[in-house]
């Protein structure tokens, strides 16, 4: 793979996968400057006079405690995006185990499985995370770690499903029946012969999941049940700031700015990787 | 050169590519062809050689990524690449039309089939009223041979069998009477018995209607009954033509002298291995003749000089400027038969009165008291060590399911299962690890039984792992070994099944089974998937493995010339019975079961040519499943209500032959029509 090739790859990739990579590239940059190195403290009182509006040194305005909005949204960057994936990335994990190892050893316990993701599917989101952080109680509330949680008991049963079907189709293959008819554990063929002929579906699967999260995380924030202040969770900050629409709107802007940009950027980032692989995967198997 | 007047369509020099990733792919080269009025011409070569390509070119079919980048296609004055669609619409369907491979999915499977033919009458003809259209439908029907009975044209393509579908998709294809009638291999997915009733509807169709057909297919055999003229292709060039006896008789080409040598016929037992020698790479052809690196007779100027047909004869043009060099006809070595391995002296598998189902035994239907009908039915069977014993039926004759109760993905509903003087349990589950490792499974088709994301050591090595605990250097050593078994070396072990071709992987499929050192092999049509030239490569590995390695096995197959090639012992099985069975050359002589006679008779021969004899009728007049022979209402010589009531008594027919039938031996065997050629001769030609 030398740079001729993936020049190549880049060129020949969709147009939504360019933009939605440059937008990715972008929020991972800011992520990682934004968490050692801000204008002002991200809460730094006194950082300007509150509502004294936009200017250069203040470009996302002052909130109502004096702390420069900017600043805050840079420094939010990766606590947005680590949620959001540590959260995908533990659902993609766990629903796939599930997915893949009942559809492999089937009857009852399919069965069984089956209906309870569906009943769970059946529950919006939020009031299913809702009811997660509920059931947590309050000492948990505003851990990180309960957050990461919620988005992933959010999004298992659905990537169980997605990871089910997709083995399904695996198993009916003759490769299958000779790991069977060789004695192998279910463990074994789950490892060695579906994760990898599903880890396509599942990797769309994961990135899909993944542009949805900061939605979530984000609606989380604003209701009161996701990170405490002061850390700057964006979309905590559309909540704080949110007396603010009419007189400073920037300060609510910004921040749903940030948040909208990111979840653009990764669903077309997925959108274009999904079809790559969708690609790759038909011409794999004719 | 302008072809005469005679001809219905003349191929002048086409070129043709096809894109993939970025690249334009030079599939056609240069190729001329005609076909003369009432002629039926041939079209042979393996896959990839271009002869669908140049089959819808004559239709002016062009997919997306197609281009033809020189030639043209005369039909009468026209050119037909040059026509604008409009004109073609006038002539695609109505002068020129088309029958494809697959009739399944070729028919709209949510409109009725009489329908469908009138749909091609109304677009073409302009017909509109409705009892005219319904008569030549009904015409259509009787011109196919369907029952001409209103109840069919109302059917729905899934209430057909596979043949009644082609046959369908023949009438529509007559419907406007065309001048051409170009057949994409519309025999291929159908039984021996079926395709031959098809080819005699097709020969007669040709006298009776004189049209021109252009008949492609992978099959010798089959064009040995059919065609006029053969042209054969080889990686998008035209090597030869020339009229079918010439062909057989007198192949100048190296690449058809090989073709025809690699073809296992049902008549001859030879030596299949000596043909064609190394594989067609794609990507390393030369500037001239595309055969060269194969070509036994090649020098160092066939790799640049480009090759053109030139006459032999009249009507016999070949592709190389050594033909004058090269002996007409294709060596026939017989003496491979001493290289069947010995078969052992001690019984390694016993299925005892075992009938297999697929419904399992439910409470509903215990409670409903419907009884389950088993799909395979009292079948006894033995197979010694080192032996070779192949099933052979139809589709849905009970092959498979035997296999898969032998592999331990079925139990037997009643009878039993004997393994190596043990109880075989019908469950992998409760078979010991021996057992697992000494009954190994190769699938028909290597693309579904190789894990895609796996590489091939990756695949080689967990048997070993499994079965043996190797690791570190010994395991490397035992994937060289295995792999060197099976003529492939040791660069293949990083690959994955994606970048092998269709025999290499189907090497891989063996070496798998095979480094697992069993006793029993379950090979379930392993060779129907792939080309003449590498089946007949994989036959002669079976052969030399079985004696190196002393392995039985149990070999599916419906290619009856192939079994007559490989095995020792054979079972016919029809609708879950078995029929006859018996050592492999007393099977292959009279007297016949009636079954094994109507298969024999199907089987297309190279070295028989032209006597298609239609067999016996396909309706099945239902005999109770279970009761009576089940072969009865097929079968051409039934004796009334003997056949359908009783159960048929074994025969013995000397020492090693057993046919099940009402009739008695000296009856059948005055009734046997099947030619029997005792030795092959020299040398054909």
């Amino acid at each position: 793979m030398n740079l001729a090739h993936w020049f190549s790859l880049w060129r020949l990739s969709p147009q939504s996968l360019k933009i939605g990579s440059v937008i990715l590239l972008f929020w991972l940059l800011v992520a990682v400057v934004g968490a050692v190195w801000t204008p002002y403290g991200y809460s730094q009182l006194g950082a300007g006079l509150p509502l004294s509006g936009v200017s250069w040194d203040h470009p996302f305005g002052i909130d109502q405690l004096g702390r420069d909005v900017l600043s805050r949204v840079l420094y939010g960057a990766h606590i947005v995006i680590l949620l959001a994936l540590a959260g995908t990335s533990l659902g993609v994990v766990v629903g796939a185990l599930i997915g893949l190892v009942t559809a492999y050893i089937g009857g009852w316990l399919d069965e069984v499985v089956q209906r309870f993701a569906e009943a769970f599917i059946s529950i919006p989101f939020l009031v299913l995370a809702l009811l997660v952080i509920a059931l947590a109680g309050p000492d948990l509330s505003g851990d990180p770690i309960l957050i990461v949680i919620v988005v992933a008991f959010v999004y298992t049963p659905r990537i169980a499903r997605m990871a089910r079907a997709a083995a399904l189709d695996i198993i009916t293959r003759d490769f299958v029946t000779i790991a069977k008819l060789r004695g192998e554990s279910a463990w074994s063929v789950v490892w060695r012969e579906l994760l990898p002929n599903t880890t396509g579906t599942l990797l769309v699967e994961f990135s899909l999941r993944a542009g949805y999260a900061p939605a979530l995380v984000g609606s989380l924030g604003f209701l009161g049940f996701g990170i405490k202040p002061p850390i700057p969770e964006w979309g905590l900050m559309i909540s704080e700031n949110r007396a603010l629409i009419l007189a400073q709107p920037i300060t609510v802007i910004g921040p749903g700015m940030a948040l909208a940009s990111l979840i653009v950027g990764l669903n077309m980032f997925t959108e274009g990787l999904a079809r790559i692989l969708g690609r790759t995967v038909r011409l794999g198997e004719q | 050169m302008i072809p005469t007047t005679n001809s219905v369509i003349a191929v002048e020099q086409l070129d043709f590519s096809y894109r993939t990733s970025g690249q334009w792919i030079s599939v056609l080269k240069g190729v001329s062809i005609h076909i003369n009025k009432g002629e039926v011409l041939g079209l042979v070569g393996e896959s990839g050689c271009g002869k669908s390509t140049l089959a819808y070119t004559l239709l002016s079919y062009l997919r997306s990524n197609a281009r033809i980048d020189n030639g043209k296609v005369f039909f009468g004055s026209k050119n037909l690449l040059a026509l604008e669609r409009s004109e073609l619409d006038q002539l695609r369907g109505v002068q020129i039309s088309f029958v494809p491979q697959n009739p399944t999915t070729a028919l709209s499977p949510h409109i009725r089939v009489g329908q469908q033919i009138s749909e091609v009458l109304v677009q073409h003809k302009f017909l509109t009223d409705a009892k005219v259209i319904a008569e030549r439908v009904q015409e259509l029907f009787s011109v196919v041979e369907l029952p001409d009975s209103g109840a069919l044209m109302l059917r729905y393509p899934h209430q057909l069998s596979g043949g009644q579908q082609q046959r369908v998709c023949i009438a529509m294809a007559l419907a406007c009477d065309p001048n051409l009638l170009i057949l994409d291999e519309p025999t291929t997915g159908l039984d021996v018995t079926t395709q031959s009733q098809i080819i005699a509807l097709l020969i007669r169709l040709r006298k009776q209607i004189g049209m021109a057909m252009l008949y492609v297919t992978h099959d010798l055999g089959v064009l040995a009954q059919i065609a006029d003229r053969v042209g054969v292709m080889y990686a998008g060039h035209m090597v030869e033509v020339a009229p079918v006896d010439t062909l057989f008789e007198g192949p100048r080409h190296p690449y058809t002298q090989g073709l025809i040598g690699s073809v296992p016929d049902v008549d001859v037992r030879k030596n299949l291995s000596q043909s064609l020698r190394g594989l067609l790479e794609r990507d390393k052809l030369p500037e001239g003749c595309p055969f060269q690196p194969r070509c036994e007779h090649a020098d160092v100027t066939c790799q640049n000089t480009v090759q053109y047909l030139e006459n032999v004869s009249d009507n016999h043009q070949v592709a190389c400027q050594h033909w004058k060099s090269i002996d007409p006809g294709v060596p026939v070595d017989s003496t491979d038969l001493a290289r069947l391995s010995v078969v052992g002296d001690r019984q390694l598998l016993k299925f005892d009165n075992v009938s297999l189902s697929y419904t399992t035994k439910s409470l509903l239907n215990a409670v409903l008291g419907s009884p389950v009908i088993p799909v395979v039915r009292r079948v006894s069977l033995s197979l010694q060590t080192s032996e070779t014993l192949a099933l052979v039926g139809e589709s849905g004759s009970g092959k498979s399911t035997i296999v898969k109760a032998a592999a331990g993905i079925l139990s037997p509903i009643t009878g039993s299962i004997e393994f190596d003087e043990s109880g075989l349990s019908g469950d992998v589950k409760h078979r010991t690890s021996e057992q697992r490792k000494n009954i190994q499974f190769i699938f028909q088709n290597p693309d579904a039984s190789l894990n895609p994301r796996s590489s091939i050591e990756q695949i080689l090595s967990r048997p070993l792992a499994m079965f043996f605990g190797y690791t570190g250097s010994e395991l490397q050593k035992a994937i060289d070994n295995s792999l060197d078994s099976v003529r492939l070396d040791s660069s293949y072990r990083t690959r994955y099944p994606d970048e092998l071709s269709g025999g290499e992987r189907q090497r891989v499929a063996i070496a798998r089974a095979l480094v697992a050192k069993p006793k029993l092999l379950l090979c379930d049509e392993i060779l129907s998937a792939l080309d003449v030239s590498v089946q007949a490569n994989i036959i002669a590995l079976l052969r030399q493995l079985q004696s190196e390695n002393e392995i039985a096995m149990l070999f599916i197959s419906h290619d009856l010339a192939v079994v007559r090639n490989l095995a020792h012992k054979v079972a016919v099985l029809y609708d879950g019975e078995l029929m006859e069975t018996g050592q492999v050359e007393a099977l292959f002589s009279p007297p016949f079961h009636p079954y094994t006679h109507v298969l024999l008779l199907a089987v297309p021969s190279i070295y028989n040519r032209h006597t298609t004899s239609v067999p016996a009728r396909t309706e099945i007049v239902g005999t109770a499943a279970g009761k009576g022979c089940s072969f009865a209402g097929r079968c051409p010589w039934q004796l009334g209500e003997l056949c359908t009531q009783e159960d048929p008594p074994w025969r013995e027919n000397g020492q090693s032959n057993w046919i099940r039938c009402h009739h008695p031996l000296d009856e059948l065997l005055r009734r046997s029509t099947w030619h029997v050629q005792p030795q092959p001769p020299e040398k054909l030609g």
